[in-house]
């Protein structure tokens, strides 16, 4: 199989989602037959030729960060150039697109974060007349570079394990998807420790611990725009 | 009422939504509101590449050298900001989205429980409400205005603030400034 990746972070190769790619290609090239090129959005000089290169592949997956609970821009650029832009030019009849899944990752914890926009990812598919193979969402990713490795342990044999049955069936696993999403929403009881502890500044630890690196702790609640 | 309009319309040769807007800002205009439009295919907008500089180095201030600060003071001094933007392919331009995601310096890394999510706290002690004003593009429908007002109500949310209205400009600009005027 021929697969294209298009990583969409605006950090690019240095992104977590290249890191989580890197993972599920490790466990896709496994498989014998396939191949697979990453393209990289944040260059989008490229994006003409890069939805080229995806009408000629056996399979499509676009991943993305989750940028203000949707595509980042240069994503967005990405689609309308897959879709010639704009609206009143669509009157050409369409090519069949190959077989399109998507991987979301969001800093939030929680999988309902990204629900909204994977109607939307589901619904381009239909609307580039591909098959739509699924939309993979990971939350809590933010912080995973930073983080001893132990901890991403089986995050990243998760990554593997689906480019691995993907090498394969050209399918996201159901049940390794269900559980990289995780959790859909917080429960009442975490809902109750979040509220007990969050007075104590627990979870701004992090923050605040590169805020004092950058000397930036004090100026932390500035205010540049208050009318 | 203070109302700040961001055009997203990408295509100058396109004109019926900057048109509409035109004229949204005429009839508002003469019912007493102050009304300021913003044309994001005019301006100098980069797309936000997640350094965090607005969190961790310069809280509340991009890192970007661009046109957004403009933007920024306006939409914190409104009571309303519309995003505007023909749809295509579903979705808001890619240069409204652009600008769109810039708004991270206005709010706080930190996070609060808000509607038993996980969302930024606030920077600001007062944020202007949001709506969305689509034009529809000859593939769209229904379904995709809906998706886009859902997507739109979260980013409400992460902006501490609320979805107040969703609009298409098939409505004339009278109704939709007189809704306005209600809200």
């Amino acid at each position: 199989m021929r697969l294209l990746i298009c990583n969409g972070s605006p950090r690019g190769k240095g992104s977590n989602t290249a890191l989580l790619l890197k993972h599920f290609t490790d466990g896709f090239s496994a498989c014998g037959g396939n191949s697979v090129e990453v393209a990289y959005l944040m260059r989008t000089k490229e994006h003409a030729a890069i939805a080229e290169k995806a009408r000629g592949a056996q399979a499509v997956i676009i991943a993305f960060p989750l940028y203000a609970d949707s595509m980042p821009g240069i994503v967005k650029e990405f689609i309308e150039a897959l879709g010639g832009s704009q609206p009143k030019s669509r009157s050409k009849k369409q090519k069949e697109f190959p077989p399109l899944g998507f991987i979301v990752q969001s800093g939030f914890p929680e999988a309902v974060h990204s629900r909204s926009v994977e109607r939307y990812l589901e619904k381009l598919a239909k609307r580039l007349n591909a098959r739509y193979i699924g939309t993979v969402i990971k939350g809590g990713v933010e912080g995973i570079q930073s983080r001893p490795a132990y901890l991403n342990r089986r995050l990243f044999m998760a990554f593997r394990s689906l480019g691995r049955h993907f090498g394969v069936t050209k399918e996201f696993h159901p049940i390794t998807m269900k559980k990289l999403a995780g959790m859909e929403k917080f429960s009442a009881i975490s809902r109750f420790f979040f509220r007990l502890l969050a007075p104590t500044g627990l979870f701004d630890g992090g923050w605040d611990k590169i805020l004092k690196q950058n000397g930036a702790y004090g100026r932390r609640f500035d205010r540049p725009y208050q009318p | 009422m203070n109302i700040v309009i961001l055009n997203g319309n990408p295509d100058p040769k396109q004109k019926d939504l900057d048109r509409y807007i035109k004229s949204l800002g005429a009839d508002l205009t003469s019912r007493g509101h102050t009304f300021q439009s913003f044309q994001l295919r005019d301006l100098d907008i980069r797309q936000c590449i997640g350094c965090w500089s607005c969190w961790i180095k310069t809280p509340g201030l991009c890192a970007q050298r661009d046109d957004m600060p403009q933007i920024y003071k306006a939409v914190m001094a409104a009571d309303l900001v519309i995003f505007s933007s023909p749809v295509i392919m579903g979705f808001m331009s890619a240069l409204l989205k652009r600008a769109n995601e810039r708004f991270i310096p206005l709010i706080h890394p930190y996070i609060a429980l808000v509607e038993g999510e996980c969302h930024h706290r606030g920077r600001y002690d007062r944020y202007p409400a949001i709506g969305i004003l689509l034009h529809r593009g000859s593939d769209t429908d229904d379904e995709d205005i809906a998706i886009i007002t859902d997507i739109y109500r979260r980013v409400a949310v992460n902006f501490r603030t609320t979805l107040r209205c969703a609009f298409t400009t098939d409505r004339p600009t009278s109704e939709v400034s007189h809704a306005i005027a209600d809200l």
